[in-house]
Formats: structure tokens, sequence, C-alpha cells
């Protein structure tokens, strides 16, 4: 354990993360609307060691009930239109949907055009556009820290 | 071409499939026969033909592939073959909601990939003094893919559980029918962000079984090495994942790490983190000069180290050990009954693993690996990630021993290759997932995905009974199954 711990240090050193320079917060809601899970992969390193988003006040949170953003991957499946509407409806006002990955931009989805919903743009009012197949979590972070500065008035 | 000398059985190549026409009169009989010929099932699903819908059900190992197909009749009725295969059970349920197949003797025939409002209808009756559901999903409370969980709990022990999956269903096997081999393999690969390659190999091997194709020594090195690159990250994201389930933030923090530095190579190897688009039918997409082999192979090694350390002190953290072990327990008995696959299956001593059957690959004389001991917990299902990890870094240091150069396959000579029917079987980071093409024309008639996950679900369900409702996510995390290759 104390070795675990001492290896992460080094590694923090390594990785040598950009200081953290601006104020303000953003809580963050994810919804899958059947994605093929490697947007949620990218999503979730974005949390990791190597990237380390909550620094910057950027947290995934429980409940679309806490959130500002709801941050949407995958094509919007007919099983999965209605709870993402149900999500959207919980948050409180301010709020914004970001499409997450190119399949909730509804660039090259692949299925049978019975079985989706989508797009996503015809849902719910996209906000925030991060492209990819699956964006890289440097891209996601990239964007999400543009949004934060945008939110809280600062330029980065 | 040394592979299929030593293989070319007279059933054909491997993968390619004997078709067999059944009465539904003697549907279960020809699949008792299957099974006493030391075949496994290994799937059954609706066709749709110029005749009307008809049953199939895949029996198979390497080496000998049985399709058997039954003609409904205008009733759309087939003798069930639950009571022979009770791994049958969730492939029956889909055949029926997609293709509208009956299965007699199948009561109730719960709907599975259909929604229903209606509760009854899907979920069985629990009954009993304060008897209570937990309702879960199908948004989560992380970053995680969707489902629905309907726990059935006294207090907080959990008495049944019934799952809804299915959220993502794309509808990608109807999708892919007519389509260009090349095309329908995107679809297999992108039903799944982490089975992409095992999902893309799986359908290559098929086609190339139905065509009479036969992957040169090269090709198969490059499809083994990516098909281990993509095991290696998956099963330090899954150390990871056990670490979080129990709220152990160092080795959640330390393999998240380790996985970032697998995604790493694999953008440096193949162009992609996730190793996308590396998978060609017929071809090869993967090519590594000698320098960026030996790189890679330096970094393997580092990681080989890094991931041993880290491993050993998860080993002696008496905090994390305490909390997996005894937890989730799958039995042997259990895992052989429902056709369990993967290191799930081999945590509890059923030592299968694709690998050691797959001549078109570079595995050579491979050997599933053993747990430390087959406990079939939480804790047995963790350990086995760890010493296949080892045996995949292993493998990978030889398979990168030199560059990879542009490879192909090859017509085979042999003039009974099996007809227009193949299948493909890879072990995918969670088992055993199997990929039945049809071809037509040049195109693809139907493909049928049975995904590792898909075989395992119901084993998560049977794990969770008689435990406390707090521990389901880390028994669900032991599994770490996809929803998205299940769900298609
Ligand atoms: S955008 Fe790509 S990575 Fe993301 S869900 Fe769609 S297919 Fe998967």
């Amino acid at each position: 354990m104390f070795l675990l711990l001492r290896q992460l240090q080094r590694l923090r050193r390594q990785i040598a993360l950009p200081p953290e320079e601006r104020r303000g917060s953003l809580a963050l809601r994810h919804v899958d609307t059947g994605s093929c899970n490697a947007c949620e992969h990218e999503l979730a390193a974005t949390a990791g060691p190597h990237y380390d988003l909550q620094r910057h006040g950027l947290n995934i949170v429980a409940s679309p009930r806490h959130a500002d953003v709801l941050l949407v991957t995958g094509p919007v499946t007919r099983r999965m239109a209605g709870p993402l509407r149900t999500a959207f409806d919980a948050m409180p006002e301010p709020r914004l949907v970001a499409a997450l990955g190119d399949c909730a931009l509804g660039c090259g989805v692949l299925g049978s055009r019975a079985e989706l919903a989508g797009p996503l743009e015809e849902i719910l009012p996209v906000a925030l556009r991060i492209p990819g197949c699956p964006p890289s979590p440097q891209a996601i972070a990239d964007a999400l820290l543009e949004l934060l500065a945008l939110h809280h008035g600062w330029t980065r | 071409m040394s592979g299929h000398a030593t293989t070319s059985l007279h059933h054909g190549p491997p993968g390619a499939a004997r078709r067999i026409d059944v009465e539904p009169a003697r549907w279960r009989d020809a699949a008792r026969e299957a099974l006493d010929a030391g075949l496994r099932f290994s799937g059954l699903f609706g066709i749709e033909g110029a005749g009307g819908v008809m049953a199939a059900a895949l029996f198979g190992r390497s080496g000998e592939e049985r399709l058997l197909v039954c003609d409904p009749g205008p009733a759309t009725i087939v003798p069930s073959l639950l009571g022979i295969v009770p791994a049958a059970d969730w492939d029956e349920r889909e055949a029926h909601d997609l293709y509208g197949i009956s299965f007699s003797g199948h009561e109730p025939l719960r709907p599975l990939v259909h929604h229903s409002d209606d509760l009854d209808s899907w979920t069985v009756e629990v009954g009993g003094e304060d008897t209570h559901q937990v309702a879960v999903g199908p948004i989560h409370a992380g970053i995680i893919e969707p489902g629905h969980f309907r726990f059935h709990v006294v207090g907080e022990r959990i008495l049944h559980l019934d799952l809804r999956l299915f959220y993502s269903h794309r509808g990608l096997e109807r999708a892919a029918e007519g389509r260009e081999p090349a095309d329908a393999l995107r679809h297999a690969q992108r039903a799944c962000g982490a089975c992409a390659v095992a999902n893309s190999v799986a359908f290559a091997h098929a086609w190339e079984s139905a065509g009479g194709l036969w992957p040169d020594a090269e090709l198969a090195r490059a499809r083994t090495t990516l098909l281990e690159l993509e095991r290696l990250y998956n099963h330090l994201g899954d150390i990871s994942a056990v670490c979080a389930g129990v709220g152990f933030a160092p080795g959640t923090a330390a393999f998240a790490a380790l996985k970032e530095r697998a995604l790493r190579l694999n953008r440096s190897l193949a162009g992609h983190r996730f190793l996308f688009d590396s998978v060609a039918v017929g071809a090869s997409r993967l090519q590594v000069d000698e320098s960026r082999a030996r790189r890679a192979r330096e970094e393997l090694r580092e990681l080989a180290d890094e991931s041993a350390r880290a491993w050993r002190e998860l080993r002696f953290a008496g905090s994390l050990q305490e909390r997996l072990a005894g937890v989730g327990v799958v039995s042997r008995e259990q895992a052989l009954r429902h056709g369990a696959v993967g290191p799930a299956a081999r945590a509890c001593g059923v030592a299968r693993d694709a690998r050691t059957l797959s001549p078109r690959l570079a595995y050579g004389d491979f050997s599933p690996a053993r747990p430390p001991s087959p406990t079939g917990d939480v804790a047995a299902r963790v350990d086995m990630r760890a010493v296949e990890l080892e045996q995949t870094l292993g493998l990978l240091d030889g398979l990168l021993g030199r560059a990879i150069e542009p490879a192909r396959c090859e017509p085979l000579d042999s003039a009974a290759h099996g007809g227009d029917v193949g299948v493909g079987r890879i072990e995918s980071p969670r088992g055993e997932s199997v990929c039945v093409v049809s071809a037509h024309d040049g195109r693809v008639a139907r493909m049928h995905l049975r995904s590792a996950s898909y075989a395992n679900w119901p084993l998560v369900a049977q794990a969770a009974r008689g435990e406390l409702l707090p521990e389901f996510p880390l028994i669900n995390k032991s599994f770490e199954l996809c929803y998205a290759c299940c769900d298609r």
C-alpha cells in the first residue's frame, strides 16, 4: 500500500499536469444511449491519474439532479430515448447538453433505422459537440475546460 | 501454411460449418446427438429466408461446426432445447422477440430484447414476508453502460435478480445483412469498443471459413498480437474496476494508469487506442517495423514489471482481500450448466479457453492459465485476471520479437470446403465470442454474434443470489461484462 502510493506520487511528478489556474466548477452527468462503450472508457480516463479533471472542478455526479451538464454518448437507441429525456427533465436550470463522440453527433451511426430514435440533436438541444470515435481523453478534457471557461466568463 | 495440414478433418477446415436440416420432431434429438458427439452449444438464433423464418442452433468446437437448421412450419413453433441445454435460455427468448419463433416447453417464454411495461411479463414472482423489489437503472450513478436490474430482496439480502438489458440494442445484425464483408465487419467491430478486435477477428474468421480462405502465418501473428493487446488493456482496467468496487483508491489509480499506458501503446502500434480498424477481411491492417516492435517490447516489459509490483501490493492489502473472498460465488457445476466462458469460468475450475483450439491464430501450444485457487468468487475472478495478464505479456513479448510484415489470406486447395456458412470463435478478454456468418453472392446474408458477455450475463444474476445488495457492484465488476456487444 505504501509502495503503491509512492509509485503514484512518482507517476504524478512524471506526468507533470499543468497547474489549475482558474476557479469554478461544473457538475457533469453522463448518459450512455447505446454507445459501443469506447466513449465511456475515454470519459472515465479523464478522471484517471493522467488527466485528472477533478482538479479543475469538473466532477461526474451521481444524479442528474446535481448536474449542470448532461454528457451524452451513443446514437440514442429507441429504448434509451425515454430515460434520456427523464434525465434531462430532472436537471435544474440552467443546464446544457454535450454530445460526446461521433455517434452522439449523428455521424457514421451503424444500426437499423427501426431501433434508433436519434440523432440526439432532434431530441435535446445540444450546446457542446466533442467529435471523435472515440474522442481522446485530451480532446474531452479540452472541450470541457473550454466550457468551464465560457461558463465562468474567463478566457483560457 | 503449416497449420491446416494437422487440422484438415473430414469435416472441412476449421470454421466451415456443416448445415444439417432437421424436422421439428427431430430437433431435440439432433441437439442431444451433437452434445453426445462432444460438441458444445454455441448459440441459437432465427434466420429469415425466402421460405420464411427458421431456427438455427450451433454446436461445435474448432475442427467441427454443426449448424442445425429447423423449419418450424406455418405455426413457427419448435420444441425448446432448454431441458437439454440450459444455456439456450436467452437465445430462445431473443429468437422469439426478434424472429417470432415460439419454443414449446419454454414456459413462461419471457421477453428479453423487447421491453414490456408489464412487470409480470419479464420478472419472476418472488413472494413471502417482507420481500420487496429494488429497481436500478437503466441510468447508473457512474460512467456505466445502460441496463436495468430488478432485485428481489428481504432487507438487504438478494433473493433473486431479474436483468433487463438490450437498452443498447442497435439492430446491428440486421443492419449488416446484404452488405459487403468489409462493411459488415465494421458492424461486428462497433458492436463493442472493448471487444472490437475479438469481434472483428471472429467475423473475419467466419467469413474466411465460409469462403475457403486461410490466413498466412504473418496474418495469424498480426491478429494474435491485436487480440492480446486488447486483452492487456481490458484486464488492467478490470483490476482497476474491482478496486473501485470496494473503494480501494490506490489500486484503482495504479491500474488505471497502467491501462492508460497500454492504450497509448495500442495507438503507437495500430494507430488507435482501442485498435479500431486494425482488422480486415482476408488481409492484414497491422504493420510494425523492426524498431517499433523493439520499442513496444521494451514498453511491455516495463508494464510487466510495474503491474507485477502493483499486483503484489494488492495481494498484501488485507482490507482489500478481505472484501473479495467468498463473495459472489459461482460453482463449477453452475458454470458448466450455464455454459460460462472466459476468466469467470476458469476461476471456478473450468479450464476452457478458445485459444487452445485456434489453428488460424498464432497461439502454438497454448494452455489456459490456472487460477491460484478455483473458488469461483470475486477474489478468484480477480486473481484470474492477474495470472492471465502475465501470460498475455509473455505472449506479446514473443509475438513482437520481429517486425510484422504485410500479410493476407490464401485460398484453400481443399475441394470440400464447407459451403457458405462459417464460424469464428475467439477468446475475447471476457471469454469465447462466436460469430456465425452465412454468405450469399459475396455479401452477408446473416451475421450472428454471440459474445462472451451474452453467455455470462445469466451467471451474474446467479452469483448475486443470497448476497447483500451493496455487494452487487463489486460482483458485477468482477465479471466486468459488456452491455454493448451483448445488446448489439
Ligand atoms: S463514437 Fe465511436 S467510440 Fe463512441 S460510441 Fe460511437 S462507435 Fe463507439
